[in-house]
């Protein structure tokens, strides 16, 4: 099927089918429940979503170069459990000072075990699926170890202004946080040298080292970005809950990999857009929302969570074949 | 072709936003109290009956019950506390997932001017206020153990307690304990050490306990897990007729040792009670009355099906 043989209104569809998606789901879910379509709920499912969302950007770059990530979740405990103890270690300290000398640690060792990560896969060429299995499971168990198995509280109350707070009253910083790492994510994806590399590496990896990219550079560097993503996402959350909490965090890689997938990344690698993985959290989270308006059972939520991931992969798959 | 998914983005979270009541919502449907609760999980027993308490309550009186579990995610609770408070519940049931990280959700609820109840579990960090907390008298729990196992010693011996002292619950079931079994005069403590709550750790230390203490005629464990692991200790080292053992559960595992008389007995929570009177504090707050700040639930034995 070539290009000029689809109608416009088709290609249009086809294109921006996640959105549609969204919007009916918006639309079904405003009808099931008036406490849906308030403001303060719109707030807050787009405050919910943030946290993984900040995340899932970096997920893309990993996917689109064909790769994983499985330590994100442990990455947010182990994160958020520095960031809190080295704020409560500065307890003389100025809030402030502390809240940022406490979140940059945080993230940089977010940042460091992901460029570990990275560079283990780029050099010694290990499947990132065991990589980050053992990352998941060292950053869980450290996460436990250095605080002892208790969440570190007794923080600097400032803390809730990050995780908690609004800027200028109406939108909740976490959210703010989410469009900034959106918008330089997409831009690092779409119009840098960097981003090119990343999808030429998922297209083709010969290919692109022939080329002449860095190959382990550039799949050490989204390993890397990820990871500081991660740490990021962890340091909010102390912020949100006023402690650092070991067990935060379990199955979001999960959650993570899934809105990426419902965005439309291929797990093959090399096809892949931001805004897609965006639109994908915000369907899986406004599922989530409307579910618990509802007073769905957990359980049932797991069933139904999984069966909008599959059906959303089928249809991929199913317009890839149309497409060719 | 991403120009599409954008516009359209844009478009929907327009609508979404001009769409929405204007004036926050409008509040619970048919006028009928509504409570929002957030379980700690729903795979326990312990819960699916502390869940069934609150529901037989709820209907007595005619109130909604909106519930919901964190599966152990303090994260995922703190979510649930927001949806809450969007939906103006009139009163919320916290059984948190961690009691040093539930405060700030708590908070949270309380800038909302909803009242919040904590059932099993305590709020312990240092933000949020709670009208009343409903749990298993543990302290009274631990007198019971003591009473118990004073009973299968013949008052006189030494004894051992396998604690995990940095649960809250548990250092009031061991208080509990020894106020009770100093009034026995020939019983001595003799050990008081961590198996942290679990099995394997348990055996361990038991093993130790055995090598150390030759006398050693009881052990209190202050969960199943830790008494079946020191029951497992005491059968490796062919002990078990000189020494015996109280637990805390009666899990169903627990509960056939005990019925075979390899356990001597255990004490027993009622998580459905916890559930009843949960509601049944939220009903008397809500017709005006001041509950107190913490509501100890009775706890009862079991040893074994002859009784």
């Amino acid at each position: 099927m070539t290009r000029q043989h689809v109608h416009p209104v088709v290609r249009f569809l086809v294109a921006a089918r996640m959105p549609i998606i969204l919007v009916v789901l918006v639309m079904a879910a405003s009808l099931s429940s008036e406490n849906f379509r308030t403001q303060a709920n719109l707030i807050n499912v787009v405050r919910q979503v943030s946290f993984e969302a900040i995340i899932a950007f970096g997920m893309t770059l990993v996917i689109v170069t064909g790769g994983i990530d499985l330590s994100v979740g442990s990455m947010v405990a182990l994160t958020g459990v520095v960031a809190a103890l080295v704020m409560r270690a500065m307890p003389d300290a100025s809030p402030v000072l502390a809240i940022g000398v406490g979140f940059a640690c945080g993230i940089a060792v977010g940042a460091g075990v992901g460029a570990t990560s990275g560079m283990v896969i780029a050099t010694f060429a290990i499947p990132p699926f065991i990589v980050t299995l053992a990352g998941m499971l060292m950053a869980r168990g450290f996460a436990f170890i250095i605080c002892g198995g208790i969440a570190v509280h007794e923080l600097p109350e400032q803390v809730l202004s990050v995780g908690a707070g609004f800027v200028g009253g109406v939108i909740p910083v976490p959210v703010l946080v989410m469009l900034l790492v959106y918008a330089a994510v997409a831009t690092v994806l779409s119009r840098t040298v960097f981003g090119r590399s990343v999808v030429a590496i998922g297209s083709n990896e010969e290919a692109a080292a022939l080329a002449g990219i860095r190959v382990g550079r550039t799949k050490a560097m989204v390993y890397l970005l990820t990871g500081g993503l991660a740490g990021l996402a962890g340091v909010m959350h102390t912020g949100k809950l006023m402690s650092g909490d070991p067990n935060v965090g379990e199955m979001w890689e999960l959650n993570v990999i899934a809105a990426v997938v419902v965005g439309g990344t291929s797990l093959f690698g090399g096809r892949g857009t931001v805004t897609g993985t965006l639109v994908g959290a915000l369907i899986i989270g406004v599922l989530n929302n409307s579910l618990n308006l509802m007073g769905v059972q957990q359980f049932w939520q797991n069933v139904v969570l999984g069966a909008v991931i599959l059906l959303a992969s089928l249809a991929d798959a199913g317009l890839r074949r149309l497409e060719r | 072709m991403q120009q599409y998914p954008v516009a359209l983005f844009c478009i929907v979270v327009a609508a979404w936003i001009a769409g929405c009541e204007p004036n926050e919502s409008p509040t619970s449907d048919d006028g009928r109290v509504t409570i929002g609760v957030t379980l700690l999980t729903e795979q326990h027993q312990f819960y699916q009956q502390l869940r069934n308490g609150m529901e037989t309550t709820a209907a007595e009186h005619d109130y909604k019950l909106i519930i919901t579990s964190a599966e152990g995610d303090s994260a995922r609770q703190s979510n649930q506390v927001d949806e809450f408070i969007v939906q103006k519940v009139d009163a919320l049931i916290v059984c948190p997932c961690d009691s040093k990280s539930v405060g700030a959700a708590i908070r949270a609820a309380n800038i909302a001017k909803i009242p919040v109840f904590t059932a099993d579990i305590a709020n312990l960090s240092s933000v949020g206020e709670v009208t009343s907390h409903i749990a298993s008298d543990n302290k009274a729990g631990g007198r019971e153990a003591a009473r118990m196992l004073g009973k299968a010693i013949g008052h006189k011996g030494s004894v051992a307690i396998l604690s995990h002292p940095q649960v809250a619950s548990v250092s009031d079931r061991v208080k509990g304990f020894r106020e009770q079994i100093k009034l026995f005069r020939d019983v001595e403590v003799v050990a008081e050490l961590s198996a942290d709550g679990k099995r394997d750790k348990a055996m361990r230390v038991t093993e130790d306990l055995l090598q150390s203490h030759p006398d050693l005629t009881g052990i209190f464990a202050i969960n199943d897990d830790t008494a079946l692991g020191a029951l497992a200790a005491v059968e490796a080292a062919n002990r078990k007729a000189k020494v015996r053992i109280v637990g805390y559960d009666a899990t169903p595992e627990a509960r056939k040792r005990i019925d075979a008389g390899d356990i001597y007995g255990d004490v027993i929570q009622h998580p459905q009670r916890i559930g009843e009177l949960t509601i049944q504090t939220i009903h008397d707050f809500l017709n005006g009355q001041t509950p107190p700040s913490v509501i100890p639930v009775e706890v009862g034995t079991y040893t074994g099906k002859d009784g």
